[in-house]
């Protein structure tokens, strides 16, 4: 047992490490990799007056944002009915929605570049925000319908049994409860889009491109403190969309936010 | 049926609900993939532009002598991941469920943290430490080449996909009830033999799913090879990624594409015949 500790202290400091040497040599004073030499914020200053890639950086998020609002309406309308309709074609829907959770970013990179292509439009941060918001439906989805199916359906009832019409029991009973879920899963999704590389990848035009695809070129030309100081900002980005997917619904409706099923605690 | 048993159940606005996302998936998810095979038949013009057509010769070149070594290498360091990704997570998700106490969800929350951050910005991370002039050859003042060998990009895959093994086997480790391990120490003695004849089988579902999870991913990953290793350690995804970047061989990467997603398939149907099967028992 307390060789089981050393070792998993020792397994979280490996898995930090990486993350803290890009962190703080994004503060160093000189270009090197090697030695830190002092505090400075020289490389926050390069990235923000270049305007190519502030253009990135506001292109994520606009992406991001967009992603956020079409894949969240599109998923919790679509867990909604996952759940509670009887139609015909809804278990062939159910494969259809769980499938891009476990196509890899290749297949579903080169498939969107394909679509594109071939109905003729061009690559711009449009076609990155189509796939985008393709691969991240599912997500919200499983998140929104795992809430949806813990609720107390005779309350639904009771309602409508009272008078309340269907858009009624919609709007008072079932979104107040929904929405802690509809939250984290709309937090996600920021999160993922913001930091995806493969599709964007795929996806992109000239210019602007997404910050990650704009990462990948620079890692090519060298290791650059730059490119410190570009992973740090997203690295907060992230963290901060997470951290609040999982603390908000909590802090504000007090409830699970049925995030917990994407971290496999709830699968069978 | 009674229209307002069970609520909105069965209502027509819930059916109604289905059919944005539902469109949404078929025309951007599954017709593509139609596209991707229908493609993967066609040929270049001279200017490389695709043409669709009928030449299965795409899929002779997928497993041409040329070629093979790249596929096989792929599933090889796949597979490297996956043990390794079990080999290195397994005890910690054991220590995290077994002795975390109140602090297990601070100590999930630490596994998964890493994984927030952007995976290539986590890859640029090694080669920053590992180059030629990088931190660790600084500070140990030696010139040892890491990168561009097999072992740096399944280092990389190893800790790009480390979480999708650790989760799923922390949840079956957490899932079990403890009194098995001590009812297992009383019958077998020691605790290896507890662990062989106890907690590996109880948790071996949740070791499948792990490897599932790292499997997908790792074999199509192409910013590992690309980043950290160099042409000799190539996988498939940066053969596909060259076929639409550079060769401009659209119908041979679109069959070179169609066979990783049969083959992805085809673990997949196996791994859920086995976890249904698991469920039945």
């Amino acid at each position: 047992m307390r060789a089981l500790r050393a070792y998993t202290i020792l397994f979280f400091t490996i898995s930090f490490a990486p993350i803290a040497v890009v962190v703080v040599f994004s503060f160093n004073t000189q270009r090197s990799l090697q030695r830190f030499t002092g505090v400075s914020l020289e490389w926050y200053r390069q990235f923000f007056e270049s305007e190519s890639l502030r253009g990135s950086l506001f292109a994520s998020l606009e992406i991001a944002l967009a992603t956020t609002i079409v894949a969240t309406t599109l998923g919790t309308l679509l867990a909604f009915g996952l759940v509670r309709a009887r139609a015909r074609w809804t278990p062939g829907l159910n494969v259809l929605m769980l499938v891009p959770l476990v196509t890899p970013e290749i297949v579903a990179g080169v498939s969107a570049l394909l679509l594109f292509t071939q109905v003729g439009l061009r690559l711009s941060l449009l076609t990155v925000v189509l796939a985008h918001i393709t691969f991240s439906i599912s997500y919200v989805t499983v998140v929104v319908r795992a809430r949806l199916a813990a609720l107390n359906q005779e309350v639904e009832q009771a309602a409508m049994d009272l008078g309340a019409t269907r858009g009624q029991t919609l709007r008072l009973v079932v979104l107040p409860e929904l929405w802690p879920a509809v939250l984290a899963a709309a937090l996600l999704v920021f999160a993922l889009s913001f930091d995806d590389f493969v599709l964007s990848f795929f996806t992109t035009g000239e210019s602007p491109q997404p910050l990650p695809v704009r990462i990948w070129s620079a890692i090519r030309f060298g290791v650059t403190p730059t490119i410190n100081a570009i992973g740090t900002l997203m690295l907060v980005v992230s963290v901060v969309s997470v951290a609040l997917a999982v603390a908000l619904p909590r802090l504000l409706g007090r409830r699970e936010s049925g995030v917990g099923v994407l971290l496999a605690r709830e699968a069978a | 049926m009674d229209g307002n048993q069970g609520g909105l159940t069965g209502d027509a606005f819930a059916a109604r609900a289905l059919l944005p996302g539902g469109l949404w998936l078929l025309a951007f998810f599954a017709v593509p993939l139609a596209i991707v095979v229908a493609l993967s038949f066609g040929t270049t013009d001279d200017l490389g532009g695709a043409i669709y057509g009928w030449y299965p010769e795409n899929y002779s070149r997928v497993f041409d002598p040329l070629f093979l070594p790249v596929l096989a290498r792929s599933v090889g360091y796949a597979l490297a991941t996956v043990a390794l990704c079990l080999a290195l997570g397994y005890p910690v998700a054991y220590y995290i469920a077994r002795f975390g106490g109140r602090r297990k969800n601070v100590l999930v929350a630490l596994v998964v943290l890493p994984f927030v951050v952007n995976y290539l910005v986590r890859t640029y991370a090694w080669v920053a430490l590992l180059a030629d002039e990088g931190l660790v050859n600084g500070v140990l003042g030696t010139s040892v080449r890491f990168l561009n060998t097999p072992y740096a990009v399944i280092g990389g895959l190893v800790y790009g996909y480390l979480a999708f093994m650790i989760l799923p086997v922390y949840a079956a480790l957490d899932r079990m009830d403890p009194a098995l391990i001590e009812a297992g120490k009383d019958l077998y003695g020691s605790s290896w033999r507890t662990f062989v004849h106890v907690t590996w089988p109880t948790t071996f579902q949740g070791v499948l799913a792990g490897s599932v999870l790292v499997f997908l991913p790792a074999v199509g990953d192409f910013v590992s090879a690309q980043l950290l290793g160099g042409p000799g350690t190539y996988m498939v995804g940066n053969l596909i990624q060259q076929q639409f970047f550079g060769a401009e061989d659209w119908p041979f990467g679109s069959a070179l594409t169609t066979v990783l997603m049969l083959f992805l398939l085809g673990w997949m149907v196996l791994y859920l015949r086995s976890a249904a099967r698991a469920v039945r028992t």
